[in-house]
């Protein structure tokens, strides 16, 4: 029963994986996504409609868009087994895989610790606020909620860069260009990261913090009523014990399925708010992408955020059914 | 017979039109409800009277100002730093807003309803086919594709909207068909059936108004959620470039270096129009959850009935827990 449910739940991972794979193959080539065509388009005079057309075949034999589509599908589904996403159209055309992992690292030390301080914050804070039910810290969480959940991460990313970062000059408001090429790990290189990080992580955090504090206070108000934590106190278990090991260890379930949902939410997010701060994430990466039509590029981060997402919501379900013992077979933890 | 056609056509509208009405005034009489409505009243009036409102016209290229001053009476919210009065460019970006979010959000609630009413109704193989297609589309993230379809099929405005409905009917459709699966099994659906109702009639007559709060509310949320996505792609560069917008407006205040020269009231304006816009929505869309789904907010029926079956006991936990927090000295309150 426990295995079947394994099973079912990553075979159908795969299936939508393969169905994801599918359209990023499928997309760009709906649009005109040929490479000749692109890099090479008509002009007038400069040469016969023989060397132009003997130009645009080289290009897409280069490309591999000689062959039928179903036949590119085939070699792109099998070079993609082996980790490979394909080459860029940039010049030198690298390997996509190569730019995207170069990046990556940028955009997750933004994600990474967002999710942690948002989660850990909020968490804490909700737990305090169910505590305090009805008085300044809760009507406090759900007032601010509102507003804050209405001011997009950039607005606030924006705010924040214009007064700590440019009028008070109290950390940089625009990520310094040389830190991601002079990167070393040494002490002052980390230290300068962090500077730099902080500004983004905040704005990007305030949502994500607001989001888990309220969704934890309203989790933990439920759970707080329901026979078990009676039956525990019957028990003569101490209320702190009630607290970490019966009331938050059963409403922070739902808060598993937030927390791994947000990640991939959170990698795309991070586009707009690295263009705020100048970032030189995978956004940067994409956005230059898109503005190059450098569509295997763009198809390659998007199937990697697609893939991210599809591992969040498999680890979520699992994590879930080893954590909530009403899932599993027998009811036993 | 002509009278029962028109009968049959004019009922569900009448219908339809009250049960708005109904909503509406539930809304007003809630608090946040209220402010909401106010708010996107305002805001839509502006919209459409732009012309009238606005002291300049902002598409107007020979009619500059004096450039990069602050707030005045010549200029209510000063100028950028080409000389257009921010004032007129901020009623102006209200059409723009105000339009694609509602827009949008009608047509992924019309789209999210059919299709979930469908797969939680029909069930079987649509039902199946509908989900799988669903969980491909959750995964795609929205953004990114967004950017990829703009890429390949242009910026227009309609295209826009359409983009944003083919991305997101899907999480509205899982909703609304769980919905769907339990107003199935209610026994004026069974009887319905039995007496001969057609799959058409019931999912009109009984199942759509089951669903129509969950609809309504979401629309609401929607146009708060598209309004934030289509400022931030304006941000980005790759919104619609023919209109003002107030996602452009901070884009052009970014690369024309207003930070650096210290021009506030350049992002603070669109910031602002921004906020209010999506809060107006989402303060419509908090007080129809209070009001359909009472369940956390502290003055809602069902968590006074909470309380007094166990709100002496909960009330105890909490206290106790507090003691016990203050022996550990750790908060002060």
């Amino acid at each position: 029963m426990k295995f079947d449910y394994v099973i079912k739940r990553i075979s159908h991972t795969i299936l939508i994986f393969l169905a994801v794979v599918t359209i990023n193959f499928f997309i760009p080539r709906i649009g005109n996504d040929d490479p000749a065509s692109r890099y090479y388009p008509p002009q007038i005079g400069t040469m016969t409609d023989e060397e132009y057309d003997e130009i645009k075949a080289l290009t897409r034999e280069q490309y591999g868009f000689d062959k039928s589509p179903v036949e590119q599908y085939l070699i792109y589904v099998k070079n993609l087994l082996s980790g490979d996403l394909g080459n860029s159209f940039q010049p030198g055309r690298p390997k996509v895989m190569k730019l995207i992992t170069e990046r990556l690292p940028w955009t997750l030390v933004l994600s990474l610790s967002t999710m942690m301080i948002s989660s850990i914050v909020g968490i804490m804070y909700g737990t305090f606020a169910a505590k305090k039910r009805g008085r300044l810290p809760d009507t406090l969480l759900l007032a601010s909620s509102t507003l804050l959940t209405a001011l997009p991460a950039f607005i606030i990313a924006l705010i924040l860069s214009m007064i700590i970062g440019f009028e008070l000059e109290w950390l940089p408001g625009y990520a310094d260009p040389s830190m991601m090429t002079a990167f070393d790990w040494s002490f002052e290189q980390i230290l300068n990261v962090i500077r730099n990080a902080t500004l983004p992580v905040i704005s990007m955090s305030i949502g994500g913090i607001v989001g888990y504090a309220v969704s934890t206070r309203n989790s933990v108000i439920v759970v707080s009523s329901d026979d078990y934590i009676l039956t525990a106190r019957a028990k003569g278990l101490s209320n702190g014990r009630i607290l970490y090991r019966h009331t938050l260890t059963n409403a922070l379930l739902p808060i598993v399925t937030r927390f791994m949902m947000g990640l991939s939410a959170l990698i795309g997010g991070a586009v707009v708010i690295e263009k705020v701060f100048n970032w030189n994430g995978m956004g940067t990466l994409f956005i230059n992408a898109n503005l190059q039509n450098d569509y295997p590029l763009m198809m390659g981060v998007m199937l990697f955020l697609s893939s991210i997402a599809l591992l969040a919501n498999l680890t979520a379900d699992l994590l879930y059914f080893v954590l909530d013992p009403r899932i599993m077979d027998g009811g036993r933890r | 017979m002509n009278n029962t056609m028109t009968k049959k056509i004019l009922n569900p509208i009448i219908n339809f039109l009250q049960t708005i009405g109904g909503i509406i005034k539930k809304t007003w009489n809630h608090k946040k409800g209220r402010i909401g409505l106010i708010l996107v009243v305002l805001l839509a009036l502006t919209a459409i009277f732009a012309p009238l409102i606005a002291p300049y016209d902002p598409y107007d290229v020979l009619q500059r100002g004096e450039r990069g001053v602050g707030p005045s009476l010549d200029h209510l919210l000063g100028t950028t730093s080409f000389g257009q009065d921010i004032f007129s460019m901020l009623v102006y970006g209200a059409r723009v807003s105000m339009t694609i979010g509602i827009i949008t959000a009608i047509l992924i609630s019309f789209t999210g309803a059919i299709i979930g009413i469908a797969a939680g109704y029909l069930g079987k193989l649509p039902d199946a086919v509908i989900m799988r297609i669903v969980d491909v589309m959750l995964v795609i993230p929205t953004l990114p594709i967004t950017i990829v379809l703009t890429n390949l099929f242009g910026k227009s405005y309609p295209m826009l909207i359409f983009i944003f409905t083919l991305f997101g009917w899907a999480g509205l459709s899982r909703v609304v068909r769980s919905q769907v699966l339990t107003i199935k099994n209610t026994n004026y659906v069974k009887s319905a059936e039995l007496f001969g109702g057609s799959k058409w009639y019931i999912m009109t007559k009984h199942i759509l108004p089951g669903v129509s709060n969950q609809l309504i509310m979401n629309t609401a949320m929607t146009a708060a959620g598209v309004m934030i996505a289509e400022a931030g792609l304006s941000f980005l560069g790759l919104g619609n470039t023919e209109f003002i917008s107030w996602g452009k407006m901070l884009a052009d205040a970014q690369s024309s270096g207003a930070f650096i020269l210290g021009y506030w009231w350049w992002i603070l304006a669109p910031a602002l129009g921004i906020f209010l816009s999506v809060s107006s929505y989402m303060l419509i869309g908090f007080s129809l959850e209070e009001i359909f789904n009472p369940r956390m907010s502290s003055n809602s029926s069902q968590f006074k009935v909470l309380k007094t079956l166990s709100g002496k006991y909960i009330q105890e936990l909490f206290d106790e827990m507090e003691t016990i927090d203050n022996q550990g000295g750790e908060h002060n309150d």
